[in-house]
């Protein structure tokens, strides 16, 4: 990058940090950003630092907030009895939108992933034994990570922590998406799909 | 474009851009083979759940040749070992195998040994072998088979064959074998073996597979374990990334009893 003026070169370097993002789109953006009114380009560059100065986690539940404790947690019309465990925000979100959860949540950042070296340490699970025992009268825990290895190890570790403690633990339900052909279906979902089948009422 | 065919396990797996995955493979006909799966993170993949850590299929990829990733087209599910990630324990020692078989062989280099090798571990692991134990016998054969024998019949500091009087004995890892009483001397942090150990090492190594993973190791399980670790980080250059994950898990299916 030795030929490009020194301000350009920096910004190529600092956008091919972010995820998915490789040289040449690093680039791209960079030239793309150019040639975009001064004006433009400083509202992303102030949206970039308030993000960072005005954002946190929130420490009840680790969701990220502009106000500590967050929207959900300080929503007295939410059952505080029910807590939704979820390895990102983003989680939290997509369950929010389906607007069928009137419970609390609790983000771990992360779950368990052996091949990365990720271990319960590195998780917010510390955090959630502190709520449970905080006496809040948690009547259900529901294990919403992801339905891969690293989201069913999660699952499984976290459901082993919790049952000694009385509490109920459940797990969100895998198999078949909405709209998809039997026929298309891996045998492993369609084995999970059979495996969690429920009577017809 | 190459079209390449071949049954081949996942051993490992990272997201790409927006819903795209990099997934690892140790095929039986290609050796490691890296490859980008479209949209494999999209609930309504073409690949589904196929494409998880362990899965045995049949794996169908376009090579274009221009670059060391190729198209994952198809991959099959012929075995799921769904059983082996239902339990920490063994996920955590299956992990390791995994990233053992992928940071110690090189790309496109076929190694129908250690495919075996892979696909009977983890079918050991769902039969309920004691995880620990599986390793063991995965580890010793697997830097046997990719030339990393370590010498256990002779020092390799002087090359006396009768040094060995007392217990417990001197393993140089990095000097490829057990040294006598005056060469450990000259290096410090050597790993220090039981005589039960060393024997434990040359039986497995003779026994077919069914025969070592049936037997209990004792004691010797966990220093030879050790000793895997040690020799497997020294290859890598730098501690396996699956070891903290297994003794977390150890350490936790202990305390529950």
């Amino acid at each position: 990058m030795a030929h490009y003026p020194e301000p350009v070169a920096r910004l190529i370097e600092a956008l091919q940090r972010l995820p998915g993002i490789g040289p040449k789109t690093a680039q791209r953006l960079t030239f793309f950003l150019l040639k975009r009114p001064a004006e433009e380009v400083r509202e992303l560059s102030e949206a970039l630092v308030a993000v960072k100065d005005r954002i946190v986690y929130c420490q009840t539940c680790f969701n990220v907030t502009d106000e500590d404790p967050c929207r959900i947690c300080r929503d007295p019309g939410r059952d505080a009895r029910l807590i939704c465990v979820v390895e990102e925000p983003n989680d939290l979100l997509a369950m929010e939108r389906t607007g069928e959860f009137r419970g609390r949540y609790h983000v771990l950042l992360g779950a368990l992933s052996p091949l990365d070296g990720i271990g319960p340490e590195d998780l917010k699970v510390r955090e959630l034994l502190a709520r449970l025992d905080a006496g809040a009268g948690t009547a259900e825990v529901i294990l919403a990570t992801n339905p891969n290895v690293e989201g069913e190890a999660t699952a499984l570790y976290l459901a082993k922590l919790l049952r000694p403690l009385g509490v109920k633990v459940t797990r969100i339900a895998r198999g078949l998406p909405v709209g998809g052909d039997l026929e298309y279906a891996d045998q492993v979902t369609l084995s999970k799909a059979l495996e969690g089948r429920r009577e017809i009422s | 474009m190459a079209l390449g065919k071949s049954a081949a396990v996942v051993i490992g797996s990272f997201p790409l851009g927006e819903s795209d995955r990099v997934v690892t493979f140790f095929s039986r006909q290609h050796g490691k083979v890296r490859g980008v799966a479209r949209a494999a993170r999209r609930i309504k993949s073409k690949f589904g759940g196929a494409l998880e850590l362990l899965t045995l299929g049949e794996l169908i990829f376009f090579d274009t040749g221009r670059s060391d990733l190729v198209r994952v087209d198809h991959f099959d599910v012929l075995r799921p070992f769904d059983r082996v990630r239902e339990d920490l324990e063994r996920l955590g020692q299956a992990a390791w195998m995994a990233e053992c078989v992928g940071r110690l062989t090189a790309e496109r280099d076929p190694n129908v040994a250690v495919y075996g090798l892979l696909l009977r571990g983890l079918k050991s692991l769902e039969a309920g072998v004691p995880p620990q134990r599986v390793a063991v016998v995965f580890g010793v054969r697997l830097v046997d088979a990719l030339g990393h024998r370590l010498r256990v019949d002779a020092c390799v500091g002087c090359g006396r064959r009768d040094a060995f009087g007392g217990a417990p004995l001197t393993m140089d890892v990095e000097a490829g074998g057990l040294v006598c009483a005056a060469c450990a001397s000259a290096v410090p942090g050597l790993l220090r073996l039981q005589s039960g150990s060393v024997a434990a090492l040359r039986r497995l190594r003779g026994q077919a597979w069914d025969e070592a993973v049936g037997t209990q190791l004792g004691g010797a399980e966990g220093e030879l374990r050790q000793l895997l670790d040690r020799q497997v980080a020294l290859l890598i250059g730098q501690p396996t990334r699956t070891s903290r994950f297994v003794r977390e898990m150890e350490r936790f299916s202990g305390e529950r009893g």
